[in-house]
């Protein structure tokens, strides 16, 4: 079997090597007869590194010992879901997981264009095709997963098993989720440059990608979402983002693309900013990749980085030579950039959209800047000097605050031009609602300026998005004379962009308000015996026991603790400190309770057995809960975003 | 060029000059700087940043928790120095003899009083535990 993923690696390569053969012959001579071949060696070679990966998936769930990959990264005593997690959790696996998720998106895309988009397609592929070559080659000349343990060695035990805090079913869909995103940019980015190449920069390709544009920014945001959650589940110290610089690098890419998601807007409508979509697509394929190689080289030091190693040279230099050709590219096709139409007010929803880029590029620029700090700051003045969250919370929070009114006013604005009567109509609501907030807040005392302004910012947005949908039912309802939820629900099939977008905004703002709950937070280190309380808010925290239980592939040491509120008992928390017999490590596990939209955090830092003494920090963090319901939201609005309306449907039944 | 498109070109330059003034605003007044126990002893602990980042090996030994176990002192270890550390919380869980750590916080009376303490091995994927130099028999 070892054998068969190893040769399923090499003859994915092969084809892939096969396929840009082929690609490169049709583009240079500008004949079609290997076209078709081209493709096909594309997808066979997808194939292979599909067969490749199902074979790595079958050694660990078997955990085949011969294998290294499995010896490091499993064992026989972890939890057959947690084997799977073994894929990912070391460099190799990791790595040809990327390609794999790359060969179903190549297989996909393959398979759905097959009677459309047909001058773009043989690009696209040759695009597809030098990023599949690329991490293939890294995986097989590099980190190969199939490569055997060294004869002679003896083995203790029956592997070292998943690092514990892998362990957490967060954790078996966060790294294939943020995968999907990271990797699947590489397809809008495939088609911005098969049109360039091919002249062909009107709004066809950014309507042929649109689907494929959301999909992947669904994933990446999702993929962020429940890394802030394994990290505020798991690692134990209350938070959910650190501004570490692996989770710098995966927000860098969704920044961007969600500046593309709102800029080639304007080009549909508008049939502007050719460039500008170009580049920002652009951006947004090369920082994942430059995640990638953060992630993966070592050169920044950050808790999640896999083991350094000389890889970095390889990711660096797929880098410069992406964003190279991609300028060359440019360069060559300038003059395809200009555009008939112009921008002709500021108060038009084509600066809104305008300064929203702005505004995503300027987040996008200070985080880079704040993540490779320690690295410039070292090669121009031979001091690494890091900044950390306090320079990140401080640069940042202002943007996002300019972004969350921005996303209230954009959609108040009309194309074009906006007149004073409109402006006065559409805005003195939402204006009413941003203000009684802000007098209600400051006159409640709350203490945190920017607590403050996002409420108030938060309720411009909602009064806003709240108008506009009572306003389109209120017209359906007097037209059609429809019903309240029919009106509701045909006006967004009618532009399911636009709802979709809405309800995104929705759910965004719900996050913000959740970030809010961060100034209320509070926190205490303690030491407590069984039987004593302790008092934190209105909350009573009562330690009743602790034990020690014996698991299969760990040892835990728990205390009960007991909340009462109003002398009522409301809840029992069990926090634990494992130690991971198979991999020798220790690792805590939190016990989270949510009263409401408060959750009760409780960290156990150890128990003394002979004394009873137990060390333990309780966090008390409102409105955490928020932000997981606000990424809630955001999945509806976009899954309501990409799915066909009904004109769509009737469409394509007519086509087939 | 035309006057409105001349409006939107000074407001773009407008926004990106504010942009990079703020970051470097930002960046100034909150760099931290990763220095080493000889830089200390050689600026007499003395720096001009208030905030200081330190990595190094927990000495052997060193760790003693204070009846409470809420706050510990350590020595951190860079080859051939040494410096009192003092931190006040729960100690991460790779928190040990011999770990290798990075403290944050300032100096005070020439001891270093961390106010975040992070394991560096400790939450990586990869557990580099496969080391043959140090394991002449190749077990694991």
């Amino acid at each position: 079997m070892i054998t068969l993923g190893a040769y399923s690696l090499q003859l994915g390569f092969l084809f892939a090597l096969v396929s840009l053969g082929f690609g490169g012959w049709t583009l240079a001579r500008d004949d079609g007869r290997f076209q078709v071949a081209a493709q096909r060696a594309l997808v066979i070679s997808s194939g292979f590194v599909l067969l490749a990966t199902a074979v790595l998936v079958q050694q660990l769930l078997i955990s085949n010992l011969d294998l290294e990959y499995v010896v490091r990264y499993s064992s026989v005593e972890t939890p057959t879901m947690y084997k799977f997690a073994g894929l990912w959790a070391g460099m190799e696996g990791s790595l040809l997981f990327w390609s794999a998720i790359l060969a179903i998106y190549i297989v996909l895309i393959n398979f759905l264009n097959r009677q459309r988009n047909q001058t773009l397609m043989p690009l696209v592929n040759i695009v597809l095709g030098i990023i599949l070559l690329f991490f293939l080659l890294v995986n097989i000349f590099f980190e190969n997963p199939f490569t055997l343990l060294p004869p002679g060695t003896i083995l203790q035990g029956s592997g070292m098993g998943l690092n514990p805090l892998l362990q957490h079913p967060v954790m078996l869909i966060h790294p294939p989720i943020l995968y999907l995103g990271y990797v699947g940019f590489a397809i809008p980015f495939a088609f911005a440059v098969a049109a360039l190449i091919r002249r062909r920069l009107d709004a066809t390709w950014i309507r042929s990608t649109r689907r494929w544009t959301l999909i992947p920014w669904l994933f990446l945001g999702v993929g962020i979402i429940l890394g802030g959650m394994w990290a505020y589940v798991e690692l134990g110290w209350g938070g959910y983002w650190s501004w570490d610089p692996v989770e710098n690098a995966s927000l860098l890419p969704w920044l961007t693309g969600t500046a593309y998601l709102h800029s080639v807007i304007i080009q549909e409508k508008k049939n502007m900013l050719r460039l500008w979509n170009v580049i920002l697509i652009m951006i947004t394929f090369i920082l994942t990749i430059f995640g990638t190689y953060i992630t993966r080289s070592g050169i920044i030091s950050s808790v999640h980085a896999f083991a350094a190693t000389d890889l970095g040279i390889w990711f660096f230099g797929f880098v410069v030579f992406t964003i190279v050709a991609c300028v060359g590219l440019i360069l060559l096709r300038w003059d395809e950039f200009a555009s008939p139409n112009r921008l002709e007010s500021f108060t038009s929803r084509e600066s809104g959209f305008l300064f929203n880029n702005m505004v995503f590029l300027a987040l996008t620029l200070a985080v880079l800047w704040g993540t490779m700090f320690p690295v410039l700051s070292e090669a121009v003045r031979g001091a690494k000097i890091t900044v950390g969250s306090p320079y990140f919370n401080r640069i940042t929070t202002p943007m996002g605050l300019i972004l969350l009114a921005l996303m209230g006013i954009g959609p108040l604005l009309a194309w074009r031009k906006t007149s004073n009567a409109t402006i006065k109509r559409n805005f003195i609501w939402p204006g009413v609602g941003a203000v009684v907030v802000l007098v209600t807040g400051l006159a409640m005392g709350v203490s945190s300026i920017y607590v403050v302004v996002t409420l108030a910012l938060a309720s411009f947005v909602l009064v806003g998005i709240v108008l506009e949908l009572a306003r389109g039912i209120a017209a359906r309802r007097r037209i059609a004379g429809e019903g309240m939820l029919t009106a509701l629900l045909n006006m967004v099939d009618k532009n399911r962009s636009r709802y979709g977008g809405y309800t995104v905004h929705l759910g965004i703002l719900i996050m913000f308000i959740g970030f809010t709950g961060k100034a209320f937070t509070v926190e205490q280190d303690m030491t407590l015996r069984e039987g004593e309380k302790t008092q934190l808010k209105d909350y009573v925290f009562t330690l009743q026991h602790h034990y020690i239980e014996k698991r299969p592939n760990h040892i835990a040491k728990v205390i009960d603790l007991t909340v009462a509120k109003d002398e009522h008992i409301i809840a029992t928390l069990s926090p634990e400190k494992r130690f991971y017999t198979d991999s020798d490590q220790p690792n805590t596990e939190v016990a989270i309770f949510s009263h409401g939209l408060i959750d009760l955090y409780a960290i156990l830092g150890d128990f003394d057995q002979e004394t009873g003494v137990a060390v333990l920090k309780i966090m008390i963090n409102p409105l955490v809960q928020l932000i997981w319901l606000g990424g809630i939201i955001m999945v509806l609005g976009t899954i309501i975003a990409i799915l066909p309306s009904r004109a769509d449907r009737k469409l394509q039944e007519k086509l087939t | 060029m035309d006057n409105q498109r001349l409006k939107f070109v000074i407001l773009i330059i407008a926004v990106a000059v504010i942009t990079f003034g703020w970051i470097t605003v930002g960046v100034g007044s909150e760099e931290v700087p990763y220095v080493s126990i000889m830089e200390i002893v050689a600026n007499n602990y003395e720096f001009e940043q208030n905030r200081l980042r330190l990595g190094g090996l927990v000495e052997e030994g060193s760790i003693t928790y204070s009846t409470d176990r809420l706050n510990v002192d350590f020595v951190i270890a860079q080859e051939e120095h040494r410096l009192a550390v003092h931190y006040q919380g729960l100690t991460p869980d790779m928190f040990n003899d011999g770990a290798e750590v990075i403290i944050e916080g300032r100096l005070q009376d020439e001891v270093f009083i961390a106010d975040n303490l992070m394991t560096k091995c400790a939450s990586r994927y990869e557990a580099d535990i496969i080391k043959p130099e140090s394991n002449p028999q190749g077990e694991i």
